[in-house]
């Protein structure tokens, strides 16, 4: 466009230099000037102001066209999102809220609290009022949690496949149900598992019985309890349950029972056991006398954490166990016991055993495993009455489930049903029978000929895929129900959330589908559960006048008061034991529950997946584990390999085929120290073909060779090996401590004596403490420390002492006073002298590596799980691991192993070596002493891990956290960061707990109490082995620990100071026994 | 071959005939022109190239692309590709890290000391050793990068400002490690640049083609040859020399720190700073005679790489291997004297623990090969010295995985792991080669490989050199 103003026109007279508008301004010849001296190209535009507008008016058009194109077609979300107009009761947003509720599994609850954020629940702890948790939690209660947000869950409710609606499917069934009315031979069947929950068994009882009076409820799981129930009825004509108060028994003889980690209760009786074990100083500085601690005997095949932490532990194969429980009966003068003799090798065990039990008549108890025969119950109850301990240690109650039986012979029977073809209609709920079912039953076949199957259950699992309904179980947190804890104490369970994937409780299935129920019957589970306690409500639970209120306080508390089940009073009689029928020589195999995936029903849960197990520390798998020596005799071997993680993850086994009868199943051989000689334990619960992403393929399944006439134990197996190999994910294949002693020990004698001479001459150095082993001392250690090489070379450990700090005496060797502070000489001034200072203190006598701690770690801290594939490589993620050592002279001499745990989490040096070496500062120290990780400062050089001497730093080598799944979104704790690939991170002390009672403390005005901050394993752990507080508190239980002299820094040598210290494990062995731990 | 011609040359300093005469350090009967066409016209592509370069370039092209792939994967997923773990942190990266980088250090060795020590005989070797130095120094910095868990991140290894108001954290050896690599090399690119000034006029006159004179004429910045030019470049010259000979020892001895500030046992030892000085330049020495025997032969540069550079390269490599040897039986004296369990745990780990292997491995290629150096027929063997080089070469790279898998065994015995290359750390390796090869390759093809300015200076005088005589001695 040319230039059309007129540059020539004379100026304005001076007073019109006002104008109305920049159009105007811009006609003036002055501003065209400037325009075109100064803005030649833009002159024009400026002149023109057509162009001018066009251009506002494109200008706004592109606003508005860029506002359009923000429009989305699909709207975030179909809903409507309100914000709260009031604020929902006792909810702060950004605070956390606790609901009692119970997680039922083999029919026993346990109380949980669970933590919810904003309507997600993302923790679990456990009731501190309720009898079978006492406010700790075991690993599989809290993995439970996971299950709620798998995204393999099922989804909908089917019919042959095809998605149908809930109230659909009922009412087809319902109808279904009602054609099938006085027809003989067209039978009605419900399998479920152990069922403990009162209402539901009222429900089934009462009104499903009534509506259909030929139908039969057949309970059956994989881990039933028909032993012990066999057991009791034995000696007391009925079924009975048995619970044990351990802060009473002093004296305890386990029969093959894992009671610390794997029976109803074990979180209770864990805590308890611990109770009477520890040797913390009291007043007036004296160790516990040996009568005043317990004394644990195990007698077992495999080893387990309880056999682990046992004074004594008598491996033996679980075949001979009877032969043992007789001897020790007839030495406690069970005559019924018969003259059987003691097994092999543990003929002089019997009168040191007896002699010590019966020293403690009403405070030891006898106790059986689950897996043992019915004699073995029957002996231990009858041995209990010999002690006196029935009704001081021993209860015995009616059993906590709802209706008790012989699940083995129901199951029979009923595929034996089924095949006859009466079965027309079968119900199933929670339980998977296709898979779970003895091998020498062919349910898949009986379940061919039932006309009408139906499934409730959380995921399209082996049974699903073959029913004709299958329906969505809702998970525990997502509905109504109650249960019974071990000792028959009520909870009620209440919903935590909506049902994320419209699933439903077994209440609404059972109410549902019982024909002709009167419309004021309640169909809600809320309102059946809630309306059957109205009606059972404990007579002395509290008055029935104010129901409600009486409801509302349970549900608060997570248990209904007074309604454990009434004790049983009668005492055993001792005529009912059987005779003796010697079992034959030769390879046994023990069926065990998997002590992470429980019976399978766990397998897809990524946690218990990648949960080190507490004694073989794998992974992702199950294996035929065998003793060194077995394995020997039959050739198998298990090799590290170099490549990936080596013996920190990769062990490459030999496959071998295990024939029990006419089955056979080929599996990965583990050998495991400690186990007893001719004796296989297979866990069961692996091996499954439709369960989900994570836990598809992965182990073996027992179930192909457990048959149902010796569900626990079979003697004459074949295992031969195969030629293959198979590679398994073990975190710890390398159990020796290389005289380092990261665990240190002693026997309550030694203790004593140290202690006593310790007291009369300083320069005798602690057990515990000293000598380190960085400094030049390390043959004095081996000389005169307990547990070193040198005893196992059979040379009693010499008294430690400095003969120059005694004036007089010869020089025997001069290398200093040991310095037994933890915080030794530095040029560098300590950290902060005032203030809190953060600290923890483990106490490994009372450890026995159950791994609570560990899940309870990754529900915390929003750990991910990485697989098989990675675990190989040595990259788990556990901020918290419990390393496992084996101590003895020679690995094949299972009787005189000695097992010890230790649980490892970021030591939180206050001179932390990770922390000078990071280049970005990302590791930096708190001023509470926190060893901080800063993960979006992290550029991932790893040069933190390599420096840490404990090794307790995880990196994230790739994008190891899920942020796709939907689900597992909801599942984090809001409070703790979810790291990045490329990231490291580690233990914080549960950093978010401590700024949040900070900030709470700090609200009140008040100094943070103690016990107020509790970590996340420490709340876990059943054994009560961890204890946190501030060092800057003289009175906090951290510095009670800190300050016994069992106390030391694991590699304090290194003048790490480290900030986590460990109460050396005391063991209480007996001087009469022929093989004492330690002696 | 030469056979001692140059009768005059044989002087110190000061003119002095020596008791025992050097050998020459320039073979035939070259003249100012002849340097120049032996020289130059491999640059200027006069001389065709040898059907080996064609097959050197392609192989390392072709190791390039594999780089190339496997850097790219690395930056997809993530560290996790290659066969790191915990206790092993650090793996492949961090061993070739340092290998490379001591490899990069004969190079500025050669040029700076030798120089200030008026080491005729490094004039014939320097030009290429400084290239090998910049390329090698090239692939050693691509590793802690990509090793890195967030590489994008990087930068925050460096001082900038910023609003985080965050400085790298000073107390830790990555920290120096940043300094004194980006230093060494820009130090290094530097010396090695204004040594080429003077050639690069040179073969801007004698190129053939327009483009090439162009080109050349740009690198060569205006270079006249004027007696102010000679004055300056010579001070310039001397000047880097200096501020080069302290940066092969600081280099080397922070990137030692990396170990040695650390607290795994064997690592933190104060014998680590000169046992890796010591050890680069043994690397860097075998790695000079893996590439200037095969370029000697192939471009027939006897005359100028003669046996004598060979013998006392060899000599270097004999000399320098033996203090690293006192170095391993240094460590293992250390252990056994700390009593410490950890210490002699760890030794003991190293020689015989799942690793044994490459310890032994390492102890053959650094202590019992180059003990076939003491011969002297064998010193002037092309094909003995080319092998034992070779094997010196994979000995250091041994001595940094004893070094690095360390950590698979160290302090609690719970956490001991095993550590095992994945075929991502063997591809990102082999790549680097492929980086160097091809860099080093098109060096060769492009730049004088030989400083032809000092190889003039070396002839005699009546050939119009300056009788080896030159830089840094002053007038003659």
């Amino acid at each position: 466009m040319a230039v059309t103003t007129d540059v020539a026109t004379p100026a304005e007279p001076a007073g019109t230099e006002q104008w109305v508008g920049l159009e105007e301004l811009a006609d003036t010849p002055a501003f065209q000037e400037m325009l075109h001296r100064e803005f030649p190209e833009d002159a024009t535009a400026w002149a023109d102001p057509v162009s001018r507008r066009q251009f506002i008016a494109l200008a706004g058009a592109s606003v508005a066209l860029a506002g359009a194109g923000c429009w989305s077609p699909r709207p975030a979300s179909p809903e409507k999102i309100y914000p709260y107009v009031r604020q929902p009761e006792q909810m702060t947003l950004g605070l956390p809220l606790f609901f009692a509720t119970g997680f039922t599994v083999g029919g026993v609850c346990s109380g949980v609290l669970a933590k919810s954020r904003e309507g997600r629940p993302i923790k679990l702890e456990g009731n501190p009022s309720h009898p079978s948790s006492a406010g700790a939690i075991d690993a599989i209660t809290q993995a439970s949690l996971l299950n709620l947000y798998d995204p393999d869950r099922s989804r909908l409710n089917l019919k042959t496949g095809i998605p149908t609606g809930f109230d659909n499917a009922l009412a087809e069934i319902r109808t279904a149900l009602l054609k099938l009315r006085g027809q003989p031979g067209k039978e009605i069947r419900l399998l479920t598992d152990t069922i403990g929950s009162p209402a539901l068994g009222g429900l089934i009882l009462e009104e499903f019985q009534k509506a259909f009076p030929t139908a039969k409820w057949v309970q059956y799981e994989p881990a039933h309890r028909d032993n012990a129930r066999e057991g009791g009825r034995l000696v007391y004509g009925e079924h009975v349950n048995t619970s044990y108060d351990f802060t009473k028994a002093l004296r305890v003889l386990s029969l093959d029972a894992d009671f610390l980690t794997c029976m109803p209760g074990s979180v209770r009786y864990s805590r308890d056991f611990n109770q009477n074990r520890n040797t913390h100083l009291k007043e007036g500085d004296k160790v516990p006398t040996a009568a005043q601690l317990n004394r644990l005997y195990v007698v077992e095949s495999m080893l387990t954490p309880t056999g682990a932490v046992a004074d004594h532990r008598l491996p033996m194969r679980s075949a001979d166990v009877e032969a043992f429980a007789r001897a020790v009966a007839r030495g406690l003068g069970v005559a019924a016991a018969g003259d059987t003799p003691a097994p092999a090798g543990a003929a002089e065990w019997i009168a040191p055993i007896v002699k010590d039990l019966q020293a403690f008549r009403g405070r030891s108890v006898v106790v059986a495993g689950d897996h043992q025969p019915p004699a073995v119950h029957a002996l231990a109850h009858a041995m209990n009455a010999a002690l006196g301990n029935i009704g001081t240690t021993v209860f015995n109650f009616s059993p906590a489930e709802v209706r008790p039986g012989n699940q083995t012979t129901e199951f029979k029977e009923l595929v034996k049903d089924m095949n006859a073809g009466s079965v027309a209609v079968l119900i199933m709920i929670g339980v998977n029978p296709v898979f779970t079912s003895p091998a020498d039953i062919n349910f898949e076949a009986a379940l061919d000929r039932v006309a009408l199957k139906i499934h409730m259950g959380s995921h399209v699992d082996e049974t699903a895929t073959l029913c004709d309904y299958h329906l969505n179980e809702a998970h525990y947190l997502e509905t109504w129900g109650d249960g019974r804890g071990h000792d028959g104490t009520a909870s009620l369970c209440q919903p935590l959330i909506a049902p994320l994937f419209n699933g439903h409780s077994p209440l609404e299935l059972i109410a549902g589908i019982i024909p002709d129920r009167p419309t004021e019957a309640p169909t809600n589970p809320r309102e059946i559960v809630k309306a059957f306690w109205r009606k059972n409500w404990p007579a002395n639970g509290g008055s029935t006048n104010n129901f409600d209120a009486q409801w509302q306080r349970a549900l608060q508390e997570g248990v209904i008061p007074n309604s454990a089940r009434p004790r049983f009073e009668k005492q055993p009689d001792p005529a009912g034991i059987p005779a003796y029928t010697a079992p034959a020589a030769g390879l046994e195999v023990n069926f065990r529950v998997d002590p992470t995936v429980y019976d399978g029903r766990y397998a897809n849960n990524g946690w218990l997946q990648e949960l080190p197990k507490p004694i073989t520390k794998l992974t992702w798998d199950n294996a035929i584990i065998v003793s060194p020596n077995t394995a020997n005799a039959k050739g198998l071997n298990v090799k590290t390999q170099s490549t990936g993680g080596g013996e920190h993850g990769r062990q490459v086994a030999d496959v071998a085929e295990l024939t029990v009868g006419d089955k056979k199943v080929r599996a990965a051989v583990w050998i495991q120290p400690g186990h007893a000689d001719d004796s296989i334990t297979f866990h069961f619960g692996y091996g499954r073909q439709k369960c989900g992403r994570v836990g598809q393929n992965t182990g073996f399944n027992s179930y192909a060779v457990r048959s149902s006439d010796a569900p626990w134990n079979k003697v004459g197996v074949q295992l031969t090996g195969t030629g293959d190999t198979y590679i398994l994910a073990s975190t710890q294949a390398h159990f020796r401590m290389e005289g380092r002693r990261p665990v240190r020990r002693g026997t309550r004698d030694e203790y004593e004596q140290n202690l006593a001479k310790h007291k009369e001459d300083p320069s005798v150095a602690l057990f515990a403490k000293a000598p380190s082993v960085a400094a030049p001392e390390w043959q004095e250690i081996d000389e005169t420390v307990p547990g070193s090489p040198n005893e196992w070379k059979g040379e009693k450990p010499k008294e430690h002492k400095h003969s120059h700090d005694k004036p007089g005496e010869e020089k025997k060797e001069d290398h200093g006073h040991h310095d037994d502070r933890l915080i030794p000489l530095s040029i560098v001034p300590a950290t902060n002298k005032e203030g809190r200072r953060w600290a923890m203190a483990i106490d490994l006598t009372a450890c026995h590596g159950c791994n609570a701690c560990v899940t309870a770690c990754m529900a915390e801290n929003n750990i991910p799980v990485v697989g098989k594939k990675e675990v190989t490589r040595g990259r788990e993620m556990h901020w918290i691991r419990v390393d496992r050592y084996y101590e003895g002279k020679d690995p094949n001499d299972a009787a005189n192993l000695i097992t010890h745990f230790q649980p490892v989490p970021c030591q939180q040096c206050e001179k932390a070596p990770c922390e000078v070496v990071c280049p970005v500062a990302a590791t930096v120290h708190s001023f509470d002493g926190l060893n901080d990780m800063v993960y979006n400062r992290c550029v991932g050089t790893r040069y933190c891990s390599n420096n840490c001497p404990y090794k307790v730093r995880r990196f994230n080598f790739l994008t190891f956290a899920d942020f796709k799944t939907d689900t597992y979104k909801l599942m984090r704790n809001p409070e703790v960061t979810v790291r990045e690939r490329g990231v490291m991170e580690k233990c914080t002390y549960c950093v978010q707990r401590i700024r949040a009672a900070e900030i709470e403390a700090e609200r009140q005005g008040r100094p943070i109490r103690d016990g107020e901050v509790v970590t996340s394993c420490q709340a876990a752990c059943p054994a009560g082995a961890i204890v946190f507080g501030d060092l800057g508190d003289p009175k906090s239980r951290v510095n009670v620990w800190k300050q016994q002299p069992t106390n030391y820094g694991l590699l304090a040598e290194l003048n790490t100071m480290p900030r986590t210290t460990y109460l050396a494990a005391v063991r209480n062995p007996n001087p009469d026994m022929p093989k004492s731990k330690g002696a | 071959m030469s056979t001692g011609v140059v009768e005059h040359g044989h002087h110190g300093p000061g003119g002095a005939p020596h008791v025992q005469p050097l050998p020459p350090a320039i073979g035939g009967r070259h003249t100012m022109g002849s340097v120049v066409d032996a020289i130059g016209d491999i640059a200027t592509c006069v001389r065709p190239h040898p059907k080996e370069w064609y097959l050197s370039f392609g192989a390392g092209f072709t190791m390039l692309g594999i780089f190339g792939l496997a850097v790219t994967y690395l930056l997809v997923m993530g560290v996790g590709i290659w066969g790191i773990n915990v206790p092993n942190a650090w793996g492949f990266a961090i061993i070739n890290f340092v290998w490379w980088i001591g490899i990069g250090h004969a190079g500025t060795l050669i040029s700076a000391i030798l120089l200030l020590l008026h080491q005729r005989w490094r004039t014939s070797i320097n030009r290429f050793a400084e290239a090998m130095t910049i390329f090698a120094v090239m692939c050693a910095g691509m590793f802690p990068l990509l090793h890195m868990g967030r590489p994008w991140l990087a930068y925050w290894l460096t001082p900038f400002p910023n609003n985080f108001g965050m400085w790298p954290q000073f107390r830790s050896p990555l920290a120096w490690d940043v300094f004194a690599v980006s230093t060494y090399f820009t130090v290094s690119v530097v010396f090695w640049y204004v040594g080429l000034i003077p050639d690069f006029a040179v073969l801007r006159e004698s190129a053939p083609t327009k483009i090439q004179k162009w080109i050349y004429g740009i690198l060569s910045m205006g270079w006249r040859g004027s007696a102010y030019h000679w004055r300056r470049y010579e001070k310039v010259y001397l000047i880097l020399a200096g501020i080069s000979t302290p940066l092969v020892f600081s280099v080397h001895s922070i990137v030692s720190f990396d170990f040695s500030v650390a607290i795994v046992p064997l690592w933190h030892a104060t014998i680590f700073p000169p046992f890796f000085v010591i050890g680069a330049i043994f690397s860097g020495f075998a790695m000079v005679l893996v590439l200037a025997i095969p370029l000697r032969k192939w471009y027939h540069l006897e005359d100028f790489i003669t046996e004598w550079h060979l013998d006392a390269c060899a000599k270097v490599m004999l000399g320098t291997g033996m203090m690293v040897c006192y170095g391993y039986f240094s460590e293992l004296w250390m252990g056994w004297y700390s009593h410490s369990k950890y210490e002699w745990g760890t030794n003991f780990q190293r020689m015989f623990g799942p690793y044994g292997w490459s310890y032994w491995c390492l102890i053959f290629c650094n202590f019992v090969a180059p003990q076939v150096l003491w011969v002297k027929k064998w010193r002037l063997n092309p094909v003995v010295l080319f092998v034992v080089s070779i094997i010196v070469l994979i000995g250091m790279w041994f001595e940094r995985y004893v070094i690095v898998v360390t950590l698979t065994r160290e302090y609690v015995p719970s956490t001991w792991g095993r550590y095992a290359p994945t075929i991502w750390d063997w591809a990102t390796f082999i790549g680097t080669f492929g980086l160097f090869f091809t860099c080093f390759m098109l060096f060769v093809r492009y730049v004088p490989m030989i400083s032809m300015t000092e190889m003039r200076e070396l002839l005699p005088k009546r050939a119009g050199g300056r009788d080896g005589h030159g830089i840094a001695e002053g007038p003659p």
